[in-house]
């Protein structure tokens, strides 16, 4: 065609799904077209017809109906209408309105199809809508152009350099460390009949062999990690980094189909990306002083920016970032203990909200709390928990995790109680529901244990789900506070912005958008009594349990996915720029792609929200 | 209006010139079947054109370039749009130059008129001569005609212009200066702004604004394509 339609060539390659062709195809694409024209409040005259064609609204805005005369979408400039691009499944677009004047282009049923056949991102489109319209969009999104290697897309087994060093169980202490010498290795694995059987490291022939005077003829077995966490060769770069970090270890065995297939250090994996997690954890677990933990929090921004440039996946980013907080409080216990010397009874630190969730960004408040064994006396202990919650909570507001303004911490002392009163907070709240107290409360139903006794926390965390599971008044008041935030969009997929103000024109991505699907996916998890507190987890568990359709869990899944994916990147840039990270973004800074796709995952949510208010009758 | 334009309808004139015509591609032009001034206008086809010409006087200035693009059934089509190059005899005034960006060394490569026109009118047949401000294409189209084929070019003509005008007056609305251009008037339906301007991107350009202002017509009876044309 013909170079001069460069105008109309331009609009297409501005707007999804025309963006994903190829240059040569976008050139022929003008030749294709018919123009059409529709004043304000006329009917796009194809009623009934409107398969036959794809209609690009050029400008103007359009209102398509379905035969029962239901609105189904509400379209402006970019959008497409018409043959294979239904805005609802199952439903059929009849009629289209236009509300501005409006001009559109038309092509061909038949024109679609072999573009269809030629290029599949471009086909990928016109699939079913919803979920796997929005899926498309973050795996489009993922596709941006990045330099450096990345460890989200790189396969385990890319970054393995030798084959592994391995030595079968009846070695003796001995022979294996003469074989990590010849090596030169600093761990080995224990093969029997082919199968990872168990680990040594240097650590443990220091530890368990010469501190303890061991005789070395003794098999190798007595000393060995047995079946030590491993990783598959197809997992990626980036999920060994994570298992590291959760699991403070430096060496990871990783296993293939029919045996092992290496061992990947923590040194394989710094070498790529130098801000790395398992550094920063690891060196969090080497400080003694608070003031040098502040350092290493203070990298954070940066270790977001590098995983922003990677395009890591949002739950990544939110796994790592919140391995640090983990990390830096399990620090400042350790410290704490030795300072104040052991705890006289158990206890169990807990976090709650974001953190218990694994979904920390860049800025987060502290949320937990300390629950004690039954056998705490105040009047002797209570002051050894006061200063244990308060060196943790200062260490932490310090190293940057701000008090929480809601002060639903353990230096709080309503926060740090016996398990029996913990009970009762929860009886309460479940037995009488307050819609005031529930807002506020709510972040205690995401519960994580990050250190100390474990039979603490399940007890209480069974306490609970034992008393939510089903309990549809309790849940009744839990889905209503679940609808108290809004995506913010109109009526007519609009986005509502924020008026005036320090956030003029901008929209709350964090209240108005992952704050929904957070809440939930919480009501569906309790009402199920499922352990799950992570919301994409808690998503996978209740897809198959019937609290929610598994496609609408699918579809909440990729909205948060998508919302949080744009958090991150607007907060990187924001860091880059060197401003603090917020959660207020404007539309303006989004491309056309990700608006209409934002739209696509605000909808989901409050189709969701609605399916909710009607489950309980709100 | 002239006299003999008064006097005879452009049947009548039509069927005037093709008694001595030669034949070539103007007289198959005439031959061709020119839409009739009772048919409902959707009915008819049209030809969005734009010329690009090297200044404004009709009879010293030359066409420059060609552009034009198909109406029918209410959709502008935009595979059978075209778009070429005529070479001017003359060296092309730098004043025009700066307007639609044709270089001489651009034009000495493009086919002479004698080769253009006949494209043109083949592209023409059967249809109705659209621009805005018409008299620009028409005239020169048929000073053009006259010059290679030594008859005129007639035929039935809308002037988007003249449309535009028709509706500020029945509007009784003051015209202030640059309401009428292009431009200007496009945006009044909400078309898009194209920055760019060629022959055909205006050719275009004038076609959409056609169908915009026949969606705004008044319903009481069926618009007919005498109440559309300046020339029938």
């Amino acid at each position: 065609m013909d170079i001069e339609l460069l105008e109309i060539r331009d609009f297409l390659a501005a707007h999804h799904p025309f963006d994903q062709l190829p240059g040569t195809a976008l050139s022929e694409l003008p030749g294709m077209l018919q123009v059409r024209y529709f004043r304000r409040d006329s009917e796009v005259s194809d009623a009934g017809n409107l398969e036959n064609q794809l209609y690009i609204i050029r400008t103007g805005a359009v209102e398509v109906f379905n035969a029962d005369n239901e609105l189904l979408a509400r379209l402006g400039e970019g959008d497409v209408f018409g043959y294979r691009a239904s805005h609802r499944p199952n439903q059929i677009e009849h009629r289209v309105s236009a509300l501005e004047d409006t001009l559109v282009y038309q092509l061909a049923a038949i024109d679609i199809d072999k573009l269809c056949e030629k290029h599949t991102q471009f086909a990928y489109f016109f699939g079913t809508v919803g979920g796997d319209r929005l899926r498309d969009a973050i795996s489009q999104a993922a596709q941006v152009a990045h330099t450096q290697v990345n460890l989200i897309t790189t396969p385990v087994r890319d970054l393995i350099k030798r084959e592994p060093i391995t030595i079968e169980p009846s070695a003796s202490i001995h022979e294996t460390a003469a074989k990590m010498a010849q090596e030169r290795v600093s761990s080995i694995l224990v093969i029997a009949q082919g199968q990872l059987a168990g680990i040594v490291t240097d650590r443990d022939l220091r530890n368990r062999v010469v501190a303890e005077a061991l005789d070395v003829n003794l098999p190798i077995t007595e000393i060995m990690t047995f079946n030590p966490t491993a990783l598959d060769e197809n997992a990626f770069a980036f999920q060994a980094q994570m298992h590291m970090a959760r699991h403070n270890i430096h060496h990871l065995p990783i296993v293939r189909e029919n045996g092992v297939a290496g061992m990947l250090t923590a040194t394989d994996l710094t070498k790529h990306q130098t801000t790395s997690v398992v550094y920063l954890v690891s060196d969090i677990y080497k400080q003694r002083k608070i003031e040098r933990m502040r350092e290493v929090t203070a990298k954070i921004p940066d270790l977001l920016v590098n995983m922003a440039a990677a395009d890591a996946t949002a739950d990544s980013v939110g796994h790592v970032i919140t391995s640090i907080t983990d990390a830096i409080t399990t620090r400042l216990l350790q410290l704490a203990e030795i300072e104040l010397g052991p705890p006289p009874v158990p206890y169990v630190w807990v976090a709650a909200g974001s953190q218990a969730r694994n979904e920390q960004t860049a800025k987060s408040d502290q949320d937990n709390c300390m629950v004690i064994d039954d056998s705490y006396d105040p009047k002797e202990h209570g002051d050894y928990f006061r200063a244990l919650a308060k060196y943790v909570c200062d260490g932490l507001d310090s190293c940057g995790y701000i008090y929480c303004p809601g002060e639903m911490m353990a230096i709080t002392d309503r926060w740090r109680q016996p398990l029996k009163s913990w009970k009762e907070y929860f009886d309460n709240w479940i037995g009488q529901p307050e819609p005031m107290s529930l807002m506020l409360t709510c972040v205690f139903f995401d519960m994580r244990r990050v250190y100390g006794d474990r039979n603490l926390f399940r007890e209480l965390r069974d306490h609970m789900l034992e008393q939510t599971r089903g309990n549809r008044i309790f849940l009744a008041f839990m889905a209503g506070n679940a609808l108290s935030h809004q995506p913010p969009i109109g009526f007519f997929r609009n986005f509502v912005l924020i008026k005036g103000g320090e956030h003029n024109q901008t929209f709350d991505l964090k209240h108005n958008g992952i704050v929904p699907i957070v809440d939930l996916a919480r009501v569906y998890s309790l009402a199920s009594g499922s352990e799950a507190v992570n919301t994409l987890d808690r998503l996978d568990v209740v897809a198959t349990g019937g609290e929610v359709t598994e496609s609408g869990a699918r579809d909440l899944q990729d909205a948060l996915e998508f919302i949080c994916y744009l958090r991150i990147q607007h907060q990187a840039r924001q860091i880059r720029n060197g401003e603090a990270p917020d959660n207020f973004m404007s539309p303006d800074a989004l491309s056309h792609f990700e608006r209409n796709h934002l739209k696509d995952a605000f909808s989901v949510v409050r189709t969701m929200q609605n399916v909710l208010g009607q489950r309980y009758k709100m | 209006m002239s006299i003999w334009k008064f006097l005879f309808n452009l049947q009548e004139r039509r069927n005037w010139y093709l008694r001595k015509m030669p034949a070539g591609p103007l007289r198959d032009y005439y031959e061709s079947e020119f839409p009739l001034p009772d048919t409902e206008w959707s009915q008819a086809d049209y030809l969005a054109l734009d010329f690009e010409t090297t200044g404004l006087d009709k009879h010293k200035d030359e066409i420059l370039s060609i552009g034009y693009a198909p109406i029918r059934g209410r959709s502008l089509r935009l595979g059978e749009s075209d778009h070429y190059l005529a070479r001017p005899v003359s060296a092309i005034p730098e004043s025009s130059a700066v307007i639609h960006g044709i270089l001489d060394d651009t034009a000495s490569g493009a086919q002479p008129l004698e080769e253009a026109l006949p494209r043109l009118l083949k592209a023409l047949e059967s249809k109705i001569l659209l621009a805005h401000h018409a008299a620009v294409e028409y005239e020169f189209l048929s000073n053009a005609c006259r010059k290679i084929y030594g008859y005129p070019f007639i035929g039935p003509v809308v002037d988007t212009l003249a449309l535009e005008v028709r509706i500020f007056r029945a509007k009784d609305e003051p015209i202030r200066s640059g309401d009428l251009r292009l431009d200007k008037a496009r945006s009044r339906y909400n078309l898009p702004r194209y920055p760019a301007h060629n022959a055909l991107i205006d050719a275009i350009a004038a076609g959409e604004l056609f169908l915009a202002q026949a969606a705004y017509r008044k319903r009481s009876r069926p618009l007919l394509l005498k109440d559309m044309t300046v020339i029938t």
